[in-house]
């Protein structure tokens, strides 16, 4: 009882924190010096008194609070607004947007956490080979070289200088760079907790059994780190929003990184609003459902810890 | 826990990038302080001077890393860039150190409601990626040097107040702290003479974390064209320049990554050598893994 009530309380917070969020991006967005009209006042296809008009029904003359509130209720009813530059309705902006970055981040997660994965078990199964220095040093460079470096690399290696792949539109480099980052961050958290694992008395009874290494690795000490996994993966899931706005832009996939990045540029407010608003909200779930899973696979969490 | 304790075959190893890489990671990040420092003096050219009969070029005896679609010496660019990159990126990861680490400590001290305010607001900027975040601040802010510090410096923040706040408790609950408080030292007297000299090693691991981090994210902000001012040549702004015509000139795109890369690596593989040495919060973890 005490855990639901807590679990509760876990998930209030979240809410409240996704609102504070939502106000924070209204206030940063609607400091911009200028606003969408003054763009067209500079390109001197108005009069001034059409740009008032424009104002007028845009409610930019209401106060902050007042366009804040307009703009929550109407969220709470599934109406984003329309993007000043477009017409278009924000909502289906952001879900057009979607899967092609839903797409981006599930694959490269899956790909990381594969890679990930095997590489760990891999050392842990041959620890005389060189796989755990490599592991080492693959941590050090994911962390190190940013996405944005080893994206543009991948273009003049593989598009430039190969000729295999187009600059942009394609999905095959962004998943590979991104997924190889994701596990180059993964693999050494998860390598040195399966270590401490192999001190543990119920692997040396497995190895007095017989088994094979690998049967050890995967069957007997993979499951025991899982919850390691799942915290793992949501700080990666998290970061994964970051990388992704990057490469989004760098290959010119039509996501919600690319969308934001656009808006940015064009100052339209609800349409940065909302995918800003993605993004965070993203990263906002990604924390609810891996603390939520986390107490389900680890029940020693939701007995001690309330954070 | 240390190799010796481990079974055999378990020894820890060193990493072959790290072990042949370190020497040459502080070489590279002492070579673009001196580059930062005397480069806009030794440059033989000027990087904002445009040809546009020598667009696109690659390296050649008059342009060594070639030219981009102005016309501009990459190579010069680079060397004026150099500056610009590391004061940035290095008063970022400062102001980030003293407003997140400063932020968190007052909490700290204040206890109760305050800091569970000053935490709450963190926990509320940490959930925004930092490069999210110093975008939607360079909307807010405009284009401009100081606004890059700023944004890029909130956006880090969360990162100094959690390891900040990770300290003060440990710190707290140690021996000494006790005995300081026993003969009569306020909290605030405690947190100064004490607990904020024994912080300094943490806080200096994690400006040496950020460091790398602030560097790309100072590029990306430029890459995304809201970054410094358009005239300034920074390393992003290189890139940015080159990326759109990266098949007329492929290595006026090349040099200036490759450079990032370099320099982040090497900035990171020094931060990781420091952050061996003397961090008091993994040395903290791994006791209590063992106790555990």
């Amino acid at each position: 009882m005490v855990e639901a009530r807590s679990l509760f309380a876990f998930v209030l917070r979240q809410i409240f924190k996704i609102l504070c969020i939502a106000f924070a991006i209204f206030l940063l967005v609607r400091a911009v010096p200028g606003d969408i009209a003054d763009m067209y006042e500079a390109r001197g296809d108005y009069d001034a008194q059409q740009l008032e008009d424009l104002r007028a029904s845009l409610g930019l003359h209401d106060s902050l609070v007042q366009q804040f509130g307009h703009w929550a209720w109407n969220a709470l009813h599934g109406d984003l607004g329309e993007s000043m530059r477009f017409g278009a309705s924000v909502g289906d902006m952001v879900l057009a947007a979607l899967p092609s970055s839903l797409v981006l981040a599930g694959c490269s997660l899956a790909l990381g956490l594969l890679l990930g994965l095997m590489l760990a078990v891999l050392g842990l199964a041959f620890p005389n080979s060189k796989i755990g220095p490599w592991i080492e040093s693959l941590n050090i460079w994911s962390i190190a070289v940013p996405t944005f470096c080893t994206g543009i690399l991948g273009i003049l290696v593989f598009s430039v200088w190969l000729k295999w792949l187009p600059i942009r539109g394609q999905m095959l480099l962004p998943v590979l760079i991104v997924g190889i980052d994701v596990a180059g961050q993964i693999v050494k958290p998860l390598y040195e907790e399966l270590k401490e694992t192999s001190h543990a008395a119920f692997v040396r009874t497995a190895r007095a059994k017989g088994l094979s290494r690998w049967r050890i690795a995967w069957r007997h000490m993979l499951p025991n780190s899982l919850s390691v996994i799942i915290a793992l993966s949501g700080v990666i899931l998290g970061g994964l929003v970051g990388g992704t706005l990057t490469v989004e832009a760098l290959f010119g996939l039509p996501g919600i990184g690319s969308l934001a990045l656009e808006a940015i540029r064009g100052r339209d407010y609800p349409v940065i609003q909302a995918a800003v608003m993605a993004l965070a909200g993203f990263v906002v779930l990604v924390n609810v459902l891996t603390s939520v899973l986390h107490r389900c696979i680890d029940p020693r969490l939701a007995r001690g810890n309330q954070e | 826990m240390t190799s010796r304790s481990l079974p055999i075959g378990l020894a820890e190893r060193r990493a072959p990038l790290r072990f042949r890489l370190h020497w040459l990671a502080y070489g590279v990040v002492a070579v673009s302080l001196l580059v930062g420092i005397f480069g806009s003096a030794l440059l033989t050219q000027d990087p904002l001077a445009q040809d546009l009969l020598a667009r696109n070029l690659g390296p050649s005896a008059g342009h060594w890393l070639g030219t981009d679609s102005f016309g501009r010496d990459i190579g010069a660019r680079l060397v004026a860039g150099t500056r610009l990159t590391l004061v940035v990126a290095f008063l970022a990861s400062l102001l980030a150190l003293v407003g997140g680490a400063g932020l968190g400590l007052v909490g700290c001290i204040a206890g109760g409601k305050v800091r569970a305010l000053v935490y709450a607001g963190f926990d509320i900027v940490r959930t925004m990626p930092p490069i999210l975040l110093s975008l939607a601040l360079m909307v807010a802010l405009g284009v401009g040097t100081s606004s890059v510090i700023l944004a890029v410096g909130i956006a880090y923040m969360p990162l100094f107040a959690y390891v900040a706040r990770a300290v003060y408790e440990r710190e707290m609950a140690s021996g000494y702290v006790a005995a300081a408080r026993v003969i009569g030292a306020g909290p605030w007297a405690t947190a100064g003479r004490h607990i904020l000299p024994n912080m300094l090693g943490a806080m200096l691991t994690q400006v040496a974390i950020v460091l790398p981090r602030a560097v790309t994210t100072e590029s990306v902000l430029s890459f995304f064209g809201l970054g410094v001012s358009p005239e300034v040549p920074t390393w992003g702004r290189v890139i940015a320049t080159s990326v759109e015509f990266a098949e007329q000139a492929p290595t006026s795109l090349l040099f200036p990554v490759v450079a990032l890369a370099v320099l982040t690596l090497s900035l990171a593989v020094v931060g990781d050598r420091l952050r061996k040495n003397f961090d008091p919060l993994r040395a903290a973890r791994r006791e209590d893994v063992s106790h555990g």
